[in-house]
């Protein structure tokens, strides 16, 4: 099935070759399946949002201003990338420990630090943390000996507990996961994969019982049992499930679903923009997201396929599956299948940090696509 | 760099990806599909179950709003509660967009409703959840709660609603003081959303679910955020029209709290009512000096804040707006006014701090200043001077400005601009409202950066009688008086005295702050407080009139503020000037003289002389105080025992 996507792209490559979207290193099977989900995504936050141009004008900044960075990053060859991978990831490090020392916190978590400007430095390590270990393994005789496994893994677990301390759960499992991504495709040995899986069963009473805050725990115990907190959290997982359920095959239409707009929450256009999605376009609107995803998600490791080196090739896969990771843990804990973690439904959710950072990942790929040297040359 | 790369080897390297690629996307199109499978368990196996747990699904939480902390003054006296009232509201979503209008337009016959509160309303509902309801008419009448009742089933999703709505029992005396409230608009709604996002705290935007009104002004506005308390919710089980049947569960609202002020309602009324009764447009500010508590902040003219609670009308808004007199504007705290001779005494302290005069230098005054190399005369308001020999206390006594004139030029404008700011001018006075203005105080930089002009001799020498670009709010002008009845120390001022739960148990201060000004020798501050003393003496103060036959000592500063000026062959008939051209009338001062309890400032825009008009509504204030709160010196305090100190009843 890959293959002939490969020969599919490579012929697409040389007619697009003089177009302008080649000119502007812009994949455009990969732009058109953002920009879809993308305007799927305003529809919803339209009708989430209780209908407000403003909410939409806001989203829409947003979203060039997201674009306007995909476009810049995908100038910029991979080899460059590679060049800086180490300054970005030290400098993420120093930004990490400079909000664990003096960041500005806000409801108990420590997230922010102030530079002229308040950012969030673990977004910075999003994109940080798959260059600094791809970069690493690039060098490295693949597949990797066990004494640059444990480099690499130190690489991907400083910063995840920086961040795990912040307290940021979400945040933290995303970027381990990044991490791991590479480890994985750079080839580690399945056995030590099965000891790995072992060993994080062992972990969870460990990080039940020392590192996960009450917050947290409180989280798991309302998702196995959603009436623990029915005014709270666990309404939310209960009215969702009923919003999306009573949407039924075709849902009840657009701006028309009565359950995902019952109360006053601000998450119904963030985090459970989902539950709305499933209420007004039933499953039938579930398969259409889920085959956009699937259509980004292919062209990703299609285009990390085709990279002519092993950074890009490492990290363009590891952006991709990260990707995945955002959808499928959103989609699992709206619809009941995971606890609530606060993620967003990537590219469709309204506002958040986030929507810049995916889309610097995809302006990574795009370089990686773009910046092909012809073998024949 | 490709030399490291010996050991590697790039065919296997390749072949693990392909196939770990191959691995990646099976996993990933297996748990895509398990998602899928969920939504088909919940969408097509569970539909059913869904659909009718939906349509029965009229259990909703929503949430309740807290009650509003009330204001109180320094007696206890309520100035700000929460009534009870019937308010007609609507509910966007079940009335529908498209009989939106019509209902709109048969209601506002029905139940007379002008187009201000229309498009109020309409406003309000653009950028709010459409599932809540708003009111469009609040206060309704007996009389127009029944003819609803009668004609209710016309107007689906329009209810009447028994609310909580803040009132004001002396609203037109307070307002200036206190504030007013009116409708959440769409630019507050932004500003906490802006925030929200900012901070991805969006438990602020929570807490505001349940509430319509918010402080718009003063107290108010400046402590929205103590004064609304949190939000609570309820579980509850409504009909099919959105009605609730039953409350099934309820987390209460927690009560803002309550503010208990440092104003005394009753000298408040009274400072009001001599305004009035002077028929001035002006200001009055009461400072206790021991502490920085202002007991009176009055602004005339005033008006009603209850207008502007339930949806101000559009007749009384346009009354309000269009007034020459600008009721809704606050002269108290936003008024600048050109000080005049009130800050002689501040500025003789200045002369002799510095160094520059002593008690004992005299001066001629032929009736005019002028400076070196230039014919321009700076006339004193007594056209043929005030003699030959007067000394700095008396100058103060009898308002010399010749005297001034040569002091200020003696100081210069460096001085005379540090000196002043110790007094507070040119700065916010810390009070707790975000409407306070602060006022010019002139400086060779000031001039640069607004008139793009060099600093002028001549500028100086205005600056003498506090007139020129010095401008002072009375807010000001009180403290800077409240510095001499204290002795060189200066306060911050405050409104609020005390936060308090509702329960009464907990309470909190804020603190307040003060700053020391007069260091070393005492003896000028002495001097010039004997000055002001005489001031409301006779044979020669300027307020001597005023304070004729009062049975309390006095210190005070009259002040006739130019608003026109006088070409220098002209004369200032006050018979023949227009009314907007007229002095200003102003007045600072302090009593008692020798234990001073209130310090206050009076200007009176447009009124003639400081002296003549607004010396006699101080002294009638400083009089009203003392004795209702027992602090007159009494002949017989002799034979009573010490039980009444006049410190004792002071908080």
């Amino acid at each position: 099935m890959l293959k002939s996507f490969n020969q599919n792209a490579v012929s697409n490559t040389h007619k697009a070759k003089s177009s302008i979207l080649w000119r502007l290193h812009l994949d455009a099977p990969l732009l058109l399946g953002l920009i879809l989900l993308m305007m799927f995504g305003l529809l919803v936050i339209y009708s989430a949002g209780g209908e407000s141009i403003d909410l939409i004008k806001r989203q829409v900044v947003r979203l060039g201003f997201g674009m306007a960075v995909m476009l810049v990053i995908a100038q910029i060859p991979p080899r460059i990338l590679k060049m800086w991978a180490p300054v970005l990831y030290v400098g993420a490090i120093g930004f990490l420990l400079a909000v664990l020392l003096f960041g500005e916190s806000s409801k108990g978590a420590q997230r922010w630090i102030n530079i002229g400007i308040r950012f969030q430095p673990s977004e910075m390590m999003k994109i940080a943390m798959p260059m600094m270990v791809a970069w690493y393994f690039a060098e490295k005789a693949l597949p990797p000996s066990f004494k640059h496994l444990i480099v690499g893994l130190t690489l991907v677990l400083v910063p995840t507990i920086m961040i795990m301390m912040q307290p940021d759960l979400g945040t933290s499992l995303l970027i381990a996961s990044s991490g791991f991504f590479i480890i994985f495709f750079a080839g580690i040995r399945w056995r030590y994969l099965l000891s790995a899986a072992i060993a994080g069963v062992v972990m969870v009473p460990i990080m039940w019982f020392f590192v996960m805050h009450e917050y947290q725990k409180g989280r798991v115990l309302t998702f196995l049992n959603p009436e623990r907190d029915p005014l709270g959290a666990g309404y939310h997982i209960i009215q969702s499930q009923i919003a999306i359920g009573s949407g039924g095959a075709s849902g009840k239409g657009w701006l028309k679903g009565t359950q995902s707009q019952l109360e006053f929450l601000p998450e119904r256009h963030t985090d459970f923009i989902f539950a709305v999605l499933g209420e007004e376009f039933g499953l039938i609107g579930v398969a259409v997201l889920l085959a956009l995803y699937l259509f980004i998600i292919v062209r990703g490791l299609q285009i990390s396929l085709q990279a002519q080196d092993t950074f890009s090739r490492l990290l363009g896969a590891a952006i991709t599956l990260t990707f995945f990771v955002y959808l499928f843990v959103n989609i699992g804990m709206v619809s009941g299948l995971l606890p609530v973690v606060g993620l967003p439904l990537p590219l469709v959710s309204y506002g958040g940090t986030s929507m810049v950072t995916l889309l610097a990942g995809f302006g990574i790929l795009m370089s990686i696509k773009t910046h092909r040297r012809l073998h024949s040359r | 760099m490709y030399k490291k790369q010996a050991v590697k080897d790039y065919g296997r390297e390749i072949s693990i990806f392909y196939v770990r690629a191959v691995v990646a996307l099976v996993i990933v199109v297996a748990l895509l599909l398990v998602l899928l499978f969920r939504q088909f368990k919940l969408q097509i196996l569970n539909y059913e179950a869904y659909q009718t747990q939906s349509e029965n699904n009229r259990i909703r939480i929503r949430p309740v709003a807290p009650i509003r902390g009330l204001i109180f003054d320094r007696n206890g006296i309520l100035l700000a509660e929460n009534r009870s009232i019937f308010a007609l509201e609507i509910t966007p979503e079940i009335v529908g967009k498209k009989n939106m209008d019509d209902t709109l337009t048969r209601l506002s016959r029905l139940l007379d409703i002008d187009d201000k509160q229309l498009s109020d309303f309409k406003e309000q509902i653009k950028f709010r959840s459409k599932y809540k309801s708003y009111p469009i008419k609040s206060k309704l009448t007996e009389e127009q709660v029944a003819i609803f009742s009668v004609n209710r089933h016309l107007y689906p999703g329009v209810t009447v609603e028994a609310r909580l709505e803040r009132y004001y029992p002396h609203g037109e005396d307070v307002v200036h003081a206190i504030g007013r409230m009116s409708a959440i608009n769409k630019a507050d709604i932004e500003k906490m959303e802006q925030e929200a996002e900012a901070t991805q705290d969006f438990s602020e935007l929570k807490n505001y679910a349940a509430t319509n009104k918010m402080g718009k002004l003063g107290l108010e506005k400046y402590y929205e955020e103590i004064l609304h308390g949190f939000v609570g919710q309820e579980k509850v089980e409504t009909d099919v029209r959105g009605r609730v049947v039953k409350v099934l569960e309820r987390q209460d609202p927690i009560a803002g709290q309550n503010l208990h002020l440092h104003l005394d309602y009753a000298l408040q009324k009274r400072a009001n009512q001599l305004l009035k009764e002077a028929g001035a447009r002006g200001a009055v500010v009461a400072v206790n000096p021991l502490n920085g508590g202002v007991l009176a902040l009055v602004s005339q003219p005033s008006y009603d804040p209850n207008l502007f609670t339930g949806g101000i009308s559009q007749a009384n808004y346009s009354a309000l707006i269009n007034s020459e007199e600008r009721p809704l504007y606050n002269r108290a705290v936003q008024g600048t006014y050109p000080p005049a001779s009130t800050i002689k005494p501040h500025l003789a302290w200045l002369g002799l701090q510095q160094g520059v005069i002593d008690e004992r230098t005299r001066i001629a005054d032929p009736g005019w200043f002028s400076l070196p190399n230039n014919k321009h005369r700076y006339r004193d308001w007594k056209p043929w001077g005030h003699g030959a020999t007067m000394r700095v206390i008396d100058s103060i006594i009898e308002s010399c400005d010749t005297f001034f004139y040569d002091l200020s030029v003696r100081l210069g404008i460096n001085r005379i601009n540090e000196g002043m700011q110790q007094f507070g001018f040119g700065q916010k006075t810390g009070l707790d409202m975000v409407e306070e203005k602060q006022g010019i105080m002139p400086s060779r930089s000031w001039k640069k950066d607004n008139r793009n002009e060099p600093w002028y001799m001549g500028d100086t020498v205005n600056i003498g009688i506090g007139q020129g670009f010095w401008t002072a709010t009375p807010l000001q002008l009180a403290n800077s008086s409240a510095v001499f009845a204290n002795d060189g120390i200066r306060f911050d001022l405050q409104l609020v005295k005390e936060f308090q739960n509702e329960d009464r148990k907990t309470s909190n201060t804020p603190v307040m702050s003060a700053e020391q000004i007069v260091t070393g020798d005492g003896t000028w501050l002495d001097t010039v407080k004997e000055a002001m003393r005489l001031s409301t003496l006779p044979p020669l103060g300027t307020a001597k009139t005023a304070f004729d036959g009062a049975n309390f000592s006095a210190a005070g500063k009259t002040g006739t503020a130019q608003v026109k000026s006088i070409a220098q062959d002209e004369t200032y008939d006050e018979e023949n000037i227009e009314d907007k051209f007229k002095d200003n009338a102003l007045f600072i001062g302090y009593a008692p003289y020798e234990n001073p309890q209130i310090a206050i400032a009076v200007v009176m825009e447009n009124a003639g002389g400081g002296g003549g008009n607004a010396a006699p509504i101080a002294r009638q204030l400083m009089e009203f105080y003392l004795q209702n709160n027992d602090l007159l010196p009494k002949a017989i305090a002799v034979s009573e025992p010490s039980a009444k100190q006049p410190q004792a009843s002071l908080d």
